[in-house]
């Protein structure tokens, strides 16, 4: 059997079921899953994951959820008092990557199922993250010195970043993304502090890139 | 069937697919409506499955012929990245039903279909190739600058399709456009053509 563990999980059957919800779902869709599928994948019985979730939606709403707390977490660890603004945002999005990129599944129910796939609950969670990074990146008008930028920038830049990570996710090159980190720093700076300094920061940010897969 | 025929059955299919969900999609009620008999159907296509493929594929295919068939390869790289935008927007505030099966109702079904989707994006990236060459950084762009202004434009749109704002496309060309454009020409030049974009409309 294939294992169900995920590095941010603990090994209790309620994260077992959520890990192996997540592989499901990336692996054959929400309608071609089910509850006994999610058990059976997780070394569990059905009546084990009746008395945790309600039905599959509960479940990957919970897995949903996982992902989003461990986002934010991560962020939260790589946040440093002694960096400025953009370097936190700079390691930020470092961790990010790097956690998708240890946890494909994960990432896949993150970046894509939940966006296009999942049911209603799911999709409100996703959207609740979805927010929350493009209120940060809004901060990045703080620092702009051209008063111009449209409503959207921020969603514009989360869009861009986000379509190169679904890309490699669809491929199956999760272990490719932490090497797209310079790509992302230029993009998530450029509306805000223009071009000359997003390839400043880019360069830098090819410097912090962590090994992964090629 | 004939080629007529065979348009509007896939148009019922991706029809069918909004309206009813991929699980309760009906070829037969897509068959009544292009007046398609079983045999027929059977044999051009294998089942739901690949009737609903081909009609993604068809729709992807007008999508990508309606952005660029009002661009003059003659026009600057913006002004055509503008005019294409400009069309895309009508088309999808224009049938909000058919940008729904684009963006969710059939990317949703499963990953195999969602991968079609990913190669929509994908065939739009050759066309901000270009754009490199408006870009104040020269050479220094990143790798995938093509495919992070496409995402950008396809961010916006998504969201407004999927809140039931379709309509509203059109009237937000400017701010798309900045998004598409910043990453290659930087905020003021976006802005510039952000500026030019709201007065012509």
């Amino acid at each position: 059997m294939r294992t169900t563990r995920s590095g941010f999980l603990s090994d209790s059957d309620r994260d077992r079921l959520i890990a192996a919800a997540a592989g499901l779902c990336a692996e054959r869709g929400y309608a071609a899953i089910d509850e006994e599928a999610i058990a059976e994948r997780a070394g569990l019985t059905e009546a084990v994951f009746e008395r945790h979730f309600e039905g599959k939606e509960e479940c990957l709403a919970a897995a949903e959820n996982a992902i989003l707390l461990e986002v934010v977490a991560a962020v939260s660890r790589s946040y440093s008092a002694d960096r400025s603004e953009w370097e936190n945002v700079i390691f930020g999005v470092r961790e990010i990557l790097v956690l998708m990129a240890a946890n494909p599944d994960f990432a896949y129910l993150g970046y894509v199922f939940s966006r296009q796939m999942a049911p209603g609950s799911v999709r409100e969670i996703n959207e609740t993250g979805h927010r929350m990074l493009e209120a940060m990146l809004q901060r990045g008008w703080d620092y702009s010195d051209s008063p111009h930028q449209p409503a959207c920038a921020a969603l514009g830049v989360l869009g861009g970043a986000q379509a190169v990570v679904r890309r490699e996710l669809a491929a199956g090159r999760a272990g490719r993304l932490p090497q797209l980190l310079p790509d992302f720093v230029y993009i998530a700076t450029v509306p805000f502090l223009g071009q000359n300094e997003a390839v400043r920061l880019a360069r830098h940010a090819e410097g912090l890139v962590l090994p992964g897969e090629s | 069937m004939d080629a007529q025929q065979r348009e509007t059955l896939l148009r019922a299919m991706l029809t069918e697919l909004v309206g009813k969900g991929y699980g309760d999609a009906s070829v037969e009620r897509a068959r009544e409506a292009a007046g398609v008999g079983a045999a027929e159907f059977e044999a051009e296509f294998d089942g739901k499955d690949e009737c609903l493929f081909a009609a993604y594929d068809y729709l992807t295919e007008r999508v990508v012929e309606r952005a660029s068939a009002d661009c003059d390869q003659a026009d600057p790289w913006p002004d055509r990245v503008r005019v294409g935008l400009e069309s895309l927007l009508q088309a999808v505030a224009a049938y909000p039903e058919m940008a729904r099966a684009l963006t969710r109702a059939f990317p949703g079904i499963r990953p195999a279909a969602y991968e079609r989707y990913v190669s929509l994006l994908s065939r739009f990236v050759p066309v901000m190739s270009e754009g490199r060459q408006y870009s104040g950084v020269e050479d220094e762009l990143p790798g995938e600058v093509e495919l992070l202004a496409v995402g950008a434009a396809e961010a916006i749109i998504f969201g407004e399709v999927d809140a039931g704002r379709a309509e509203r496309l059109p009237g937000m060309l400017p701010e798309i456009l900045f998004s598409v454009l910043v990453p290659f020409m930087g905020p003021d030049r976006a802005a510039d053509e952000m500026r030019s974009a709201a007065a012509a409309t």
